[in-house]
């Protein structure tokens, strides 16, 4: 068996290669996004109704519907789109760039478009 | 709900809604079908969301959810929250990758990274657990549906729900019907929305947008009733609330049925964006299931009825109350009925054929009979249908839970199992075949440990909940799958260099 260099200690924590770098970079930023907004929310909520009880809870609202019920019920599931569309948006990005770096020793690359 | 009077107009409507399916269905005829029942036509990355959403829109969303929000007021969340939020790991943590490898179900995907027989018919029998599990749920749904429109009891009507359902596949199979998807999920959101604008508009809240008017009978209820739908966690602890959300989370990325959708799509950037579209149709959904719940409530209040008189029954159908105590048109119940069958049928009917096309495939010809022909295979599959059709009934008839609590175990079963070996599989290359295998098997303990061992040991069950147990047992899962697969010899090098190479795209620098 070949214990041959990156491949055998490569992981989530220990990305190589330039592309799994990039790519990990992005998911480790979507996940943090992701979990701060579950959480905070939640413990927002929690803190709000145990310090200053109910009725700041009752007047709270955002177009009818009480604060928290917002954040959490309408507001999370549309980051959750958010937080998609953006991890696309650098998919994409990146998947171009990757195509052209390994094209290019065969056609050069359209002129004006970036590395 | 059960008054011994035959729902005519509702039986109607939900009749010709299927008459429509299966006849939008044969004129397609375009004939994709696969091996496991994954089928239909796309027309972009819209049309790939639309199937992505009514693959996911099962009795759980439709039904289950409103009834949670109707009992326990805001922990109705976690289920919103958990369910919309699993997408985000699943698109980032997984769907990518998973697509390079090329394998088409989760049986395949771990029998091939961990080049193991063992691990392979393990997860297999995983995915026919959760199938199980999951059609309970639709079952459920189907039953109380039943037990409405023909005015019938509970008991009875799970075994007639039961009947219609496997005549339902046996019919459109021999039909060849198609699956229109893009049609089902019309009918779905059109079927859900459109109750709930006319009920706020009846109550003289901001009916367009209904997912925000409900605000106003939240408001009513506490300030009229004295009851706190907005306290959030007034009877649920903070633990409890994330457990449930994150077991859901770790359950959506890890349904096998949910996973397989990746490779039916022919491009992977349309695969990613499906994902957003699905993600959106899901949301309009999640967005307005929580009315139904608040608004069954204030009717009740209003009503002088006392709250959560008819059990966990009347909570999981609280959708068709909340119309039939708003006084909303006959034809108007009929449609959300209509919207809960279809979600229940086709849920139940694509779950059940990959549960049997995964036992034809991964167990028959491994463990039962070697030398079995594509025949033989082929009636195992049919056999196993049955099977799996009765022992689902069986189950149906004395439920655990609510439907979305149904649905829920069938996510932690999921999350404590297939979740681990395939995050951990795409991630980490050291792990092996020992390593995934312990861990499934944890997983399975973990899961049903709040069963065996719920009433002798109490901290068992408020670690693991029945619903939530993936919470604490997933990260559980991966540390026995590390240490484990330090402890035993390395994958071969040929896989790990796949993984390194082929998955995440890593060459030598």
């Amino acid at each position: 068996m070949k214990e041959t260099s990156p491949h055998n200690n490569l992981s989530f924590f220990r990305p190589r290669g330039k592309t799994m770098r990039g790519e990990v970079r992005v998911i480790k930023l979507i996940l943090l996004g992701w979990l701060a907004a579950i959480v905070g929310f939640q413990l927002f909520a929690y803190f709000l109704e145990a310090s200053y009880s109910i009725i700041l809870l009752e007047n709270l609202t955002f177009f009818n519907l009480p604060l928290q019920f917002w954040l959490t019920g309408q507001f999370l599931p549309l980051w959750f789109i958010i937080l998609c569309v953006l991890f696309n948006i650098w998919m994409d990005r990146h998947a171009k760039q990757s195509t052209e770096g390994s094209l290019r020793f065969r056609i050069k690359p359209v002129s004006g478009e970036d590395e | 709900m059960t008054d011994g009077i035959v729902q005519l107009v509702p039986l109607t409507i939900v009749a010709s809604m299927f008459a429509l399916f299966i006849f939008s269905g044969l004129r397609k005829r375009t004939r994709q079908s696969s091996e496991y029942g994954f089928n239909g036509s796309y027309t972009g990355r819209v049309g790939i969301g639309a199937g992505i959403a009514s693959n996911w829109m099962s009795a759980g969303s439709f039904l289950g959810l409103a009834g949670v929000f109707y009992v326990k007021g805001y922990f109705g969340m976690a289920y919103v929250v958990g369910w919309t939020g699993g997408y985000v790991l699943l698109l980032v943590l997984m769907a990518t990758q998973i697509r390079r490898f090329g394998k088409f179900t989760a049986p395949d995907f771990v029998g091939f990274r961990y080049e193991s027989d063992t691990a392979r018919t393990l997860a297999a029998l995983i995915s026919i657990i959760i199938t199980i599990i999951y059609c309970v749920a639709q079952f459920r749904g189907i039953a109380l549906l039943v037990s409405w429109l023909f005015g019938i009891a509970y008991l009875p009507a799970v075994i007639v729900g039961a009947s219609l359902a496997v005549s339902f596949v046996v019919v459109s199979g021999m039909l060849g019907v198609v699956r229109n998807q893009k049609l089902q999920y019309f009918v779905l959101i059109i079927t859900f929305i459109l109750p709930l604008m006319l009920l706020t508009r009846k109550l003289g809240y901001f009916w367009i947008l209904p997912q925000f008017g409900y605000g106003a009978a939240i408001g009513e209820l506490q300030q009229q009733f004295g009851f706190n739908c907005s306290e959030p966690f007034a009877n649920t602890s903070l633990f409890e609330w994330f457990a449930l959300c994150f077991t859901l989370m770790f359950g959506t990325a890890g349904l096998p049925h949910v996973l397989s959708r990746f490779y039916v799509v022919p491009g992977m950037r349309d695969a990613r964006w499906g994902v957003v579209w699905g993600l959106f149709f899901i949301a309009l959904i999640y967005w307005s299931a929580p009315a139904y719940g608040v608004l069954t409530r204030l009717f009740e209040a209003r009503n002088g009825m006392r709250l959560y008189a008819g059990g966990a029954d009347a909570a999981d159908m609280v959708v068709l109350t909340a119309a039939s105590l708003g006084g909303l048109p006959t034809w108007a119940i009929g449609l959300l009925a209509a919207g809960g069958m279809s979600a229940a049928f086709s849920t139940a009917a694509g779950l059940l054929m990959t549960g049997s096309a995964s036992f034809s495939y991964d167990i028959y010809p491994r463990l039962i009979n070697p030398k079995a022909t594509e025949r033989d295979k082929s009636y195992a599959a049919k056999g196993f249908f049955l099977l799996l059709a009765a022992v689902v009934m069986v189950l149906t008839l004395q439920p655990w839970g609510m439907i979305a609590e149904i649905a829920a175990l069938a996510f932690a079963v999921a999350g404590n199992t297939i979740f681990p070996a395939f995050l951990l599989g795409i991630w980490w290359p050291r792990a092996n075949a020992a390593g995934a295998i312990c861990g499934m098997l944890t997983g399975l303990v973990i899961s049903f440990a709040p069963f065996i061992a719920g009433d002798s040991l109490p901290l068992v069950s408020q670690l693991f909940p029945l619903t939530s147990s993936a919470f604490i047992g997933a990260p559980l899962v991966m540390i026995v799958m590390i240490v484990t697969s330090l402890l035993t010899t390395p994958p071969s090098a040929a896989i790990r260099l796949f993984v390194s190479r082929d998955v995440h795209d890593c060459h030598e620098e």
